[in-house]
């Protein structure tokens, strides 16, 4: 007689070829994202090597990068007493190495738990014989493969690169530490709300959380000595003290934490049924107000919660560096060296530093708008583009609408933040010309914005299927912004931020501002009337 | 009158495949016309061309006496799309996906929303992202009924209902047709394009291969006669040996023969001298004469004839 003799056994049957599935499906995602961020580390940490070859240069650094406002956005600062190019890529670099792997972690199991099972895929699969908790394995495993993939390549870049073998374990041990942490934190959320986007969003606030807290925890105590940045899988990362004087229990605690997180989804799993999440759908009136009424407002409906999310992300990033401005200042005139360094003095440090973190907000603002466009293309693909253009709306009313409420949010974005920016600044420094500063330097981004947005609706209206150009030419503008000086001569001839004046450091340049907004007008035009002429999909 | 649809020589293509290969077809103004085939055959291309969403590559297209594509917007304001596989705005409700499409047409006639909402039985206050696809398609038949169009495209639009939603929805259309209003309705569900549709077409690949009332074309095939008879063994070599009388079978006493509309008289007068005893007769169905289109592809399916 046959009965079912492990019940959790039965509960993973079908497992290995669900595993199969995921791993063919995302084989070329998880390539261009190991080649990608490997690629991009490689080219950064040659880069450093090449700029501090002296100790002088090397000691430089150490002193401005333990400011508070550079603090917040790199690490703890390990070995700034006698930095190398390996402390120095751990302290500064791997931050924003662990930051897309982890947003790459979150999503791979989002997509394969969530989104298949919003579209009915795993219904389709789970009334074959396979059981509760496979599809759940399969997802992970999938992210598990994707983060080591991403994490061994980024090791055999750092190698390449000159470091040493030690600290480039500690390094990208911690990387792929973090991809398994947000897997975890993923796949918990994925069981708590029905729907996939919700899930990313949950796992993202808990990135921003995480990101805060390490911020916070390292500026309150160096060298990991603040709690909060213990409670931080970022700050557990970093605390591996990699080219330093590594260590690798603090890895352990994540590696834990994250099989603890994945514990509680298949618990979770077993509580609720499928097609549900375990925080109950909410109605929504019966009708429509009367200001729910036309294309923008549509758009505005559909866009309110990424416009909030991207908004306050960009406006308190500026408020934090408006706010430790006058750290920096302080810094640098208590220490005659590093006035040196800077022929402008303390306060031409500071703008120049407020330039070079303007252009990183533009790039984001930029990125808001290519989701922006992406989530039109989405209107299409789902087939409520066709539903909506079936009415008497117009191409370029349809397309126009979602462009115009991009840009706006876009501008708003962008003011509200070099406000905060300069109010911050003008109370750090007590000295209101910040505000004005500020809020010019941030206004003189926005046609470079434009641009961005341009480039995404004149690929929606020419090739929609090639959108990941829209992301590569964003990835682009993104490097060229922060590391242009790094680059060869004339890679930057693309970015429009090449030709933007660099307020408040630089002094204002109304000619190529003037043409870019023009050029940006005209990918705009150009991309609307190319939408008009081409067929709609969905 | 003139015809609210009037397409000759379609052709629209994907890359290397002819989605249509010179398609025609006629609507007249008022009436509701089948439109049917199997999935794949082009039916959905043909409604998107209509509705100026796909650009025709060949062809002269006529809707409601206007361009399709280039005068798409004007168009739109008198006629109301259906498609077949809806989906909703995820964080909106079902009541304001209704009051926001019926608003980008410039407003609804709000009695006529409450009433088809009552009558398909839908809640409008859960969000699109909730609803199962019987719904949401509720949902798109809500926000097109309750528009005041002159014309319904239909593609599909009961899918996913289940057969008391049929049966409104059936009632529904038969209304909208009695209010003077042209409705092309595209399905596989043959008995509801039968309850409704006067005329249809049959498209396969890309080309209509028929076109008509039912009438004429139920007149183009055979009528099925099975009668019971004393003499059944005379009437089968007789029968068999006549011109327009195919698929002669026996069982015992009865005799079941497909005769061809020019031979019907012919074969009932002779029947009657083999004794009579029952007979019955029925036209072909439409899912006949949609089987019969398609009767060698079946074949290749492996579907024996006797089932069909």
């Amino acid at each position: 007689m046959t009965t079912v003799v492990d019940a959790r056994g039965s509960q993973l049957s079908g497992t290995a070829g669900l595993v199969r599935v995921a791993l063919r499906l995302d084989r070329w995602r998880t390539a261009i994202w190991a080649v990608a961020v490997a690629g991009l580390t490689q080219v950064s940490v040659s880069a450093l090597t090449e700029l501090y070859s002296s100790p002088e240069s090397l000691a430089g650094r150490a002193q401005l990068i333990s400011s508070p406002a550079a603090t917040a956005l790199a690490g703890p600062g390990y070995g700034l007493d006698d930095y190398t190019v390996g402390a120095m890529t751990a302290n500064e670099l791997g931050l924003w190495v662990m930051v897309p792997v982890a947003i790459m972690a979150l999503l791979t199991v989002t997509r394969h738990l969530r989104a298949a099972e919003e579209d009915g895929r795993l219904e389709l699969v789970r009334s074959a014989p396979v059981g509760r908790d496979a599809p759940v394995v399969a997802g992970l495993v999938a992210a598990a493969v994707a983060t080591l993939a991403v994490g061994g390549l980024t090791f055999l870049a750092l190698l390449s690169a000159g470091l040493d073998a030690v600290g480039s374990v500690a390094l990208a041990g911690g990387i792929v530490m973090v991809g398994f942490v947000f897997a975890g934190i993923s796949a918990v959320a994925s069981q708590l709300t029905a729907h996939g986007r919700a899930a990313s969003s949950l796992g993202m606030a808990a990135l921003g959380v995480a990101f805060v807290l390490r911020a916070i925890g390292d500026v309150r105590g160096p060298e990991s000595t603040s709690v909060l940045t213990w409670l931080s899988p970022f700050g557990w990362a970093q605390a591996t003290r990699a080219y330093v004087d590594e260590r690798f229990w603090p890895l352990a605690i994540g590696f834990v934490v994250s099989l603890g997180l994945v514990a509680v989804a298949f618990w979770l799993v077993g509580r609720r049924d499928l097609g549900t999440g375990l925080l109950a759908e909410r109605v929504g009136p019966p009708r429509a107000s009367t200001r729910l009424t036309g294309m923008l407002a549509l758009t505005l409906r559909r866009q309110a919660g990424a416009i909030l999310a991207w908004g306050i992300g960009i406006v308190a990033m500026g408020g934090f560096i408006g706010l430790l401005a006058g750290a920096l200042v302080d810094f640098i005139s208590n220490e005659p060296r590093l006035e040196q360094m800077f022929p402008t003095g303390a306060h031409g440090a500071a703008a120049s530093a407020f330039s070079v973190y303007m252009v990183f907000l533009a790039v984001v603002a930029g990125a808001y708008c290519a989701t922006a466009v992406s989530a039109a293309r989405a209107e299409e693909t789902a087939g409520r583009g066709a539903l909506v253009l079936a009415g008497p709306v117009s191409r370029a009313r349809w397309l126009g609408a979602q462009v115009a409420v991009a840009g706006v949010a876009a501008i708003v974005m962008m003011l509200a933040t070099g406000l905060l920016m300069g109010v911050m600044a003008a109370i750090s420094l007590d000295d209101d010309a910040w505000v004005g500063r500020m809020v010019g330097a941030a206004a003189v981004t926005l046609p470079a914005v434009g641009i961005v947005l341009g480039v995404a609706v004149v690929v929606m209206g020419v090739a929609p299927r090639a959108f990941g150009l829209v992301w590569a030419y964003v990835t682009y503008v993104g490097v060229l912004g922060m590391f242009a000086r790094l680059l060869p001569e004339g890679a930057d001839v693309l970015s429009p931020f090449t030709y933007t004046p660099q307020l408040p450091a630089e002094p204002m340049d109304w000619p190529p501002v003037l043409a870019l907004v023009v050029v940006a007008v005209g990918l705009i035009c150009a991309g609307l009337a190319a939408f008009r002429r081409r067929d709609v999909v969905g | 009158m003139t015809d609210a649809i009037a397409v000759s020589g379609l052709v629209k293509t994907f890359g290397a495949k002819r989605a249509l290969d010179g398609f025609d077809l006629t609507v007249r103004t008022g009436e509701v016309h089948g439109f049917l085939g199997p999935n794949g055959a082009g039916k959905s291309t043909t409604i998107r061309v209509l509705l100026g969403l796909l650009r025709p590559d060949a062809g002269d297209l006529q809707l409601l006496g206007g361009d399709p594509w280039r005068d798409a917007v004007a168009l739109h304001r008198r006629l109301a799309y259906v498609p077949g596989e809806v989906t909703l705005w995820p964080n909106l409700s079902g009541g304001e996906s209704i009051d926001v499409l019926g608003r980008l047409r410039g407003g609804l006639d709000p009695r006529r929303r409450d009433a088809l909402i009552e009558r398909f039985e839908l809640d409008p206050r859960i969000k699109g992202r909730a609803y199962s696809k019987g719904n949401r398609q509720k949902v798109a038949l809500v926000a097109a009924l309750a528009a005041d169009v002159e014309l319904l495209l239909m593609d599909e639009p009961t899918s996913g209902l289940d057969p008391l939603m049929e049966a409104v929805f059936q009632q529904v259309v038969q209304e909208a047709a009695a209010d003077g209003r042209t409705v092309l309705l595209s399905s596989h569900i043959l008995a509801e394009v039968e309850a409704l549709c006067r005329r249809v077409t049959i498209i396969r690949q890309g080309r209509a291969v028929q076109s008509g009332s039912l009438e004429e074309l139920r007149s183009l095939t055979r009528t099925t006669v099975t009668a019971g008879l004393r003499d059944a063994d005379d009437a089968e070599h007789t029968l068999a040996a006549l011109a327009g009388v195919h698929h002669v079978q026996r069982d015992d006493g009865h005799l079941t023969v497909d005769v061809d509309t020019a031979s019907l008289n012919d074969v009932l007068a002779r029947l009657t001298a083999f004794g009579v005893q029952s007979l019955t007769a029925h036209p072909p169905t439409l899912e006949d004469l949609f089987l019969r289109e398609y009767s060698d592809e079946l074949a290749t399916l492996g579907v024996p004839e006797g089932s069909r």
